[in-house]
């Protein structure tokens, strides 16, 4: 284990264990409870905000179990709790407030698991397949408590299901890293949609209904909207504490990368100066929000949790708001409402476009934020809700329509292979 | 030879690693031993200090599973932008970056230790 590991498992153990303890304070631990079970055998599909169906305590609850359990399968497969990793345990803590359970990511991660044992590799070399795949879920739940069947048939499909989908990820994901070549950081989100596409294709052959709910919480409790901010600071403190005098200098250090994946900023540059990052970004986020009056719900603490994971993998500042700019661009162009739940998911997601800024300077980022809302808002539909990451794969193809276009204008700009020829 | 595609994608990402600094002379030689593999890359581009040191370190990595398998097979591939020598450095055994009078040599170990890489240099004409 790095040397410092042990402080970013206490950190992120203490963050899943806060969440636990404020979801029992406030609906008492039998309300949590009964909500938490509510939500494990709940429709999981795009958007299910977990803070209504399950009740506050019951999100907070099944996002803290979820996030303890990623910590487990971290230690337990032996990688180090880094960058991608701890991307990975803030992602699945912000979709378990609207997505992921126990119950429906489980299957997926056995199946990448088997994947590996096919490829006779260890499942440390797939682990983040296995975490970031668990975008799958919705198929397990659709699969178990949405088709004709019930009981063991029911359980057995959805189990099937998971297990095959998560087989099918890790060779499907080293495909789709190159399509976009780094340049969309939510890489298993572009993956987990195509797959996605025939799943909802099969399902809709046989007759399944898949369209698309919308369920927002409109008032949120007080202390969702102060949860973020609050993780914020602790991250701050903690980032700061952890690199001290070299702070300032590790940060810009990180400001100065394009953040194309893989950019673990951990490892390459401080773990202390990542943590201070992510808790930059999730304080901008948050500020941007209140200013605009957005809700502070399941999906919306969901984008701020995972804006805050990968500002230690490839986002911050300098990359992000460039991307942020373009989806409000194209919000206010097309008459949208800024606090509408798409232009603000689409506004955290999609800083998964962020590389592109990064490597090619704001005007491509802002034309790549552009563009990214006015595909992720049809996607959904086409996948039917089944990828939780919706943005992810909206911004791989975003990124890959992006990266085409600039590869073809340097290949007659630097003298491509026609201009070679003798 | 074994693990073809490997090694294409090695010899890409670092090639494409190399003729960023637009040198005028770039030799690979790929070399099967007995208990694995050796690649050595030769060029006839002057980097600092401070740049061989980055090249160093970004190939001797810490082992990263996770991301070797994943990430690493993008080497090779994602020609556009800078090229990332990390993507290499999680899949080989270890490398050894040096000056040499007329340039750079990389040395990298895919398994192979019985590779004396002092008797083998870039021709000065």
């Amino acid at each position: 284990m790095l040397a410092y590991e042990k402080k970013i498992y206490l950190l992120l153990g203490s963050c899943c264990l806060a969440m636990i303890a404020l979801g029992i304070a406030i609906d008492g631990p039998l309300t949590s409870l009964q909500g938490w079970l509510r939500l494990q055998t709940h429709a999981a599909r795009l958007i299910n905000d977990f803070t209504v169906i399950g009740g506050t305590g019951g999100a907070l609850l099944n996002a803290g179990l979820m996030g303890l359990i990623c910590l487990l399968l971290t230690r337990l497969s032996g990688v180090a709790l880094s960058g991608p990793t701890v991307a990975a345990t803030c992602t699945i803590l912000g979709f378990s407030l609207f997505g992921k359970t126990p119950l429906n990511a489980l299957p997926v991660v056995l199946g990448v698991f088997l994947a590996s044992r096919i490829a006779g590799k260890p499942f440390k070399s797939y682990i983040l397949m296995a975490l970031f795949g668990t975008a799958l879920g919705p198929l397990v739940s659709y699969l178990v408590f949405e088709t004709d069947l019930v009981g063991l048939p029911a359980i057995g499909l959805g189990l099937l299901g998971g297990i095959i989908a998560g087989c099918a990820l890790p060779a499907l994901a080293m495909a789709m890293l190159r399509m976009h070549e780094g340049f969309n950081l939510y890489n298993m989100g572009l993956t987990c949609g195509f797959l996605g596409l025939f799943a909802a294709a099969g399902l809709a052959g046989t007759g399944h209904n898949l369209t698309t709910d919308l369920v927002w919480n409109a008032q949120p409790a007080l202390a969702l909207r102060l949860l973020v901010p609050i993780l914020c600071i602790l991250f701050l403190i903690w980032g700061t504490v952890l690199d001290g005098r070299k702070l300032w200098r590790n940060l810009l250090a990180i400001f100065k990368m394009s953040g194309r994946l893989p950019s673990d900023f951990m490892a390459t540059v401080s773990p202390g100066a990542a943590l201070v990052n992510a808790g930059l970004l999730g304080l901008a986020g948050s500020v941007y929000l209140t200013i605009i009056g957005a809700a502070c719900n399941g999906p919306v603490i969901g984008g701020l949790l995972t804006v805050m994971g990968f500002a230690t993998f490839g986002k911050h500042p300098r990359n992000c708001w460039p991307v942020a700019v373009g989806v409000i661009g194209a919000t206010l162009l097309f008459g949208k409402s800024l606090v509408a739940p798409g232009p603000v998911l689409a506004l955290l997601f999609g800083t998964t476009l962020a590389p592109l800024a990064g490597e090619f300077g704001p005007l491509v980022g802002m034309a790549a934020g552009f563009v990214h809302l006015t595909l992720v808002e049809r996607s959904a539909a086409w996948h039917g809700g089944l990828d939780l990451y919706n943005n992810g794969f909206a911004g791989g193809l975003t990124a890959t329509l992006f990266v085409a276009i600039i590869q073809w204008l340097r290949s007659f700009k630097t003298g491509g292979p026609t201009t070679h020829r003798p | 030879m074994e693990n073809k595609e490997y090694l294409i994608h090695l010899l890409a990402e670092v090639s494409n690693y190399i003729l960023e600094r637009h040198p005028h002379r770039m030799v690979i030689s790929l070399h099967q031993e007995a208990d694995g593999m050796h690649l050595c890359v030769l060029d006839d581009c002057k980097r600092p200090d401070s740049e061989l040191e980055a090249m160093s370190r970004a190939l001797n990595t810490t082992a990263r599973p996770e991301l070797a398998d994943y990430y690493g097979s993008m080497g090779g591939s994602d020609l556009l932008g800078t090229a990332r020598l990390s993507l290499i450095g999680w899949q080989v055994k270890h490398a050894d970056v040096s000056r040499i009078d007329d340039g750079t040599k990389i040395d990298l170990w895919l398994g192979s230790e019985r590779f004396d890489a002092s008797y083998f240099n870039i021709p000065t004409s």
